[in-house]
């Protein structure tokens, strides 16, 4: 659900997973009682499910923010391992306007996401999981590709 | 085979069509009805983990069973033995799965978060006395131990700030709401709160939220979320006397 509309942000929507993910894992019934299988390790994956998710709803908000960017206006900053710095860091929560608005600069730097993104994404997650790779290396690995692109960048300009 | 448990619902609410369930290749729903609840399952994936992919659907499948009526949400992975086990636990507290669903009816879940800013140091340091001191004393010897305590109190500072803001805001949201309760603790949120509120009252807490959140720009970064399937508030009620 997108209610703010009035300047580049990503309000947020009953889809958007990272924001709910602490309601999906930690709330809800659980039914003790029930003859539940205990899955193995899913407490310990809760933590791993944060880093993957996190990461690529970021990927996926960015990807968003971009996309309504007014491209014309130039940029004042092309920080775009910052943008990437961390998921949990601020430059990942884009609720406030003036949050948003600060990233949106940045974001512009951040071009080469398309509308395929979300696919590729989600594809290289379940790769990586399926390769049970760590989270954490998967992470590494994206921002590193994006300080790649972002030297490109800089090649070219 | 042992089966997955989306939720628990009212006998009459239809199981959502084209919707798909947690698994690779996605599980299909069905509904277990036992008097007049039901709960919706679909089979249980092998080797099922917390991965993005299903956590997502499990979402989905909650968010569709939750427009067509009442809804108790499970948590993400419950895995029951099979479906007997499923319907004997309906039938064996059934008045506190009604009363559960009833609690739940018509209304629907609105999570806030807030988060410290960054933006606006200037206005803090500004307001605070101490933050002036611990500046003049940094700029004027400048050191390890000076910038670490400069930069302690502008986190805490930040911190507060985010704290009282985001206070302002859950309050006027918990004026619409018919109940109120505490999310878990989420890194990098200084609030993390869920509202019941009843579902013709989503615009109304929505509109109210974007004033309220605008009147405390800059100093906290709010995200509400919803409408929800109802998370926090699907408790049972506790069995008399106990």
């Amino acid at each position: 659900m997108t209610v703010i509309t009035d300047e580049v942000v990503c309000a947020p929507r009953a889809g958007t997973l990272y924001d709910v993910l602490d309601l999906i894992l930690d709330r809800g019934i659980v039914i003790d009682v029930f003859l539940r299988v205990s899955l193995v390790g899913i407490e310990i994956l809760k933590v791993d499910a944060r880093i993957v998710v996190a990461s690529v709803d970021t990927y996926l908000r960015f990807a968003e923010i971009c996309n309504r960017l007014d491209l014309d206006h130039d940029s004042t900053s092309r920080t775009v391992p910052e943008l990437f710095g961390g998921a949990s860091g601020s430059a990942a929560r884009v609720g406030a306007k003036k949050a948003a608005t600060s990233v949106g600069g940045k974001v512009k730097d951040a071009l080469g996401m398309g509308d395929g993104h979300d696919d590729e994404d989600d594809e290289r997650d379940e790769r990586d999981e399926d390769d049970d790779k760590q989270p954490r290396r998967r992470t590494a690995s994206r921002s590193s590709g994006s300080r790649t692109r972002s030297r490109h960048r800089d090649d070219e300009g | 085979m042992s089966i997955y448990l989306y939720g628990v619902t009212r006998a009459e609410v239809p199981v959502p069509r084209g919707v798909r369930g947690v698994g690779d290749p996605p599980g299909k729903l069905r509904k277990l009805v036992a008097g007049g609840l039901a709960a919706v399952v679909g089979d249980a994936p092998e080797g099922l983990r917390a991965r993005r992919r299903y956590v997502q659907a499990h979402q989905e499948v909650l968010l569709a069973l939750a427009a067509g009526g009442p809804l108790l949400p499970t948590r993400f992975g419950v895995v029951v033995a099979d479906d007997e086990a499923v319907t004997g636990r309906l039938h064996a507290d059934a008045h506190g799965y009604a009363a559960a669903l009833d609690r739940v009816a018509g209304r629907c879940e609105m999570n806030l978060k807030a988060s410290p800013v960054e933006a606006g140091v200037a206005d803090l340091v500004r307001e605070d006395p101490r933050l002036q001191r611990l500046r003049q004393e940094s700029r004027r010897r400048p050191g390890y131990d000076v910038s670490i305590r400069l930069g302690e109190a502008v986190e805490t500072g930040l911190r507060r700030r985010a704290v009282g803001a985001a206070q302002q805001v859950a309050s006027v949201l918990s004026g619409l709401a018919d109940e109120v309760q505490a999310g878990p603790e989420v890194p990098g949120c200084v609030l993390n709160v869920s509202f019941l509120v009843a579902a013709d009252r989503v615009a109304e807490c929505r509109a109210a939220f974007d004033g309220a959140a605008d009147r405390v720009a800059g100093r906290a970064e709010l995200r509400l979320t919803g409408p929800l399937p109802c998370y926090s508030f699907s408790g049972l009620p506790a069995p008399a006397g106990a």
